[in-house]
């Protein structure tokens, strides 16, 4: 059941291939635009690149989050969907699928971002680029995770957008910090375990949650 | 009272502070055809919603086959097939991966032969690896319907199933419901007008 909803889900999604497109390219945009808005110096780079890089993610996250539940919502397979495989497996299937083609994306592109930047000067040679990676790797699906929820609960306030920026942001404040401080002690060559230590636990309690919550939200918000 | 079929008991239902039913009890007993009538706003939909497990009564309690409808889950929906006003398919996909991907939420390994024949028997079968926006509306409703022959189910509440239908699809689907309740299937369905094809056991009216 879950394989079947997930492969749904992947199925659209590739019919409907801007929405993936636009959260990647906001990203790369926003920190793009910094070297050109602040300074080329890599040391001025250097310092500030970890913080935006990851208000970025955080940000095109937010902004992918717009298209969770609403065509699901609108064409009425939502209900049915919840009604037949329940609301835990219907926000499970969903959240994977919206990390596999927005969060995922993010981080194979963040070397880039990162030789934009100036973190790293070659392309995957580079200690920070790895750490970069890692960093949003445990990171991004927590974002996801937390959206989920905020969007389950958005659903019910009639889909309002706002509501879900002001539910959402402060939950992910914790994240930010670690996976930016995480980067950061990288950069400038001190430990970065404890900080991945961090988000990995904060991904995970997001697994154990999320899921749950998302599809409790959810059944209160189709009814 | 029977321990079989569906039964709801003492249910108001609500909307907007404006109560739609209070205190309604309704029986729905294998192998009968049952139909709910009523005007537009007097809470049809939400009756069936309710039933469907969509919508949470005010108060009452609903039993399927003797047993609340809550503490069953998964178990009661599997039974179940709720057609809504929302043909609950996407725009996106083709006709033959819309139906497949409920077919396999029912746990149907294969249902590509399901499908045929579903597809046949309404006459789309030529489309089915059209995309479902690419129909016309009485297309769309037809492929609705296919889930009708495709998934197993027990009880049908159909949300005014013969909406947008030409004559010769009605008559299908009134034979269709007639021989699911002939095999032990429970129907409740809505329509503004009395389907003259069909053989009702029980109607049903909401009155404001």
């Amino acid at each position: 059941m879950f394989r079947a909803l997930l492969k749904k889900e992947l199925m659209v999604a590739r019919r409907n291939w801007i929405g993936i497109v636009i959260p990647l390219f906001f990203f790369v945009m926003v920190v793009s635009l910094f070297p050109f808005g602040v300074s080329p110096e890599a040391p001025t780079l250097q310092k500030i690149a970890p913080g935006i890089i990851w208000v970025a993610a955080l940000l095109a996250t937010l902004l992918s989050l717009e298209q969770f539940y609403r065509s699901d919502y609108q064409d009425g397979s939502l209900e049915q969907t919840l009604l037949i495989a329940g609301p835990t497996q219907v926000a499970s299937a969903k959240i994977l699928a919206h990390w596999l083609l927005t969060g995922l994306p993010l981080v194979i592109v963040s070397p880039l971002l990162g030789i934009l930047m100036q973190i790293n000067h070659g392309f995957i040679d580079s200690n920070h680029t790895w750490v970069l990676m890692l960093s949003l790797l445990l990171g991004t699906p927590t974002l996801c995770l937390i959206g989920a929820v905020g969007m389950s609960l958005a659903l019910a306030a009639n889909r309002n957008g706002m509501l879900v920026a002001v539910l959402v942001l402060p939950l992910y404040v914790p994240i930010l910090i670690f996976g930016t401080s995480t980067v950061t002690a990288s950069l400038e060559n001190f430990s970065y375990n404890g900080q991945l230590a961090i988000l990995a636990a904060l991904l995970m309690i997001a697994l154990v949650m999320s899921p749950f919550a998302a599809g409790r939200a959810l059944k209160i918000s189709v009814s | 009272m029977t321990n079989k079929g569906l039964l709801a008991s003492d249910l108001t239902i609500s909307r907007a502070e404006h109560v739609l039913l209070e205190g309604a009890e309704l029986e729905l007993a294998p192998s009968t055809i049952t139909y709910l009538y009523g005007e537009n706003g007097s809470g049809k939909t939400s009756l069936m919603r309710c039933l469907s497990g969509l919508l949470q009564a005010d108060s009452g309690k609903i039993y399927w086959n003797g047993q609340p409808i809550t503490s069953l889950d998964s178990e009661y929906f599997q039974d179940l097939i709720f057609l809504a006003h929302a043909l609950s398919m996407k725009a996106e996909l083709t006709i033959l991966e819309n139906l497949s991907f409920y077919a396999r939420l029912r746990g149907i390994k294969d249902p590509k032969s399901l499908i045929d024949d579903a597809t046949s028997q309404l006459g789309i079968a030529q489309l089915q690896n059209r995309r479902f926006a690419e129909l016309s509306a009485g297309q769309q409703h037809k492929v609705a319907l296919c889930r009708l022959v495709i998934e197993p189910a027990k009880i049908w509440i159909l949300d005014e199933p013969f909406v947008n239908l030409d004559k010769a699809t009605r008559h299908w689907l009134a034979l269709l419901i007639q021989e699911f309740a002939k095999q032990g299937g429970t129907v409740l369905f809505t329509s503004h007008h009395e389907i003259e094809e069909l053989a009702i056991d029980q109607r049903i009216g909401i009155e404001h």
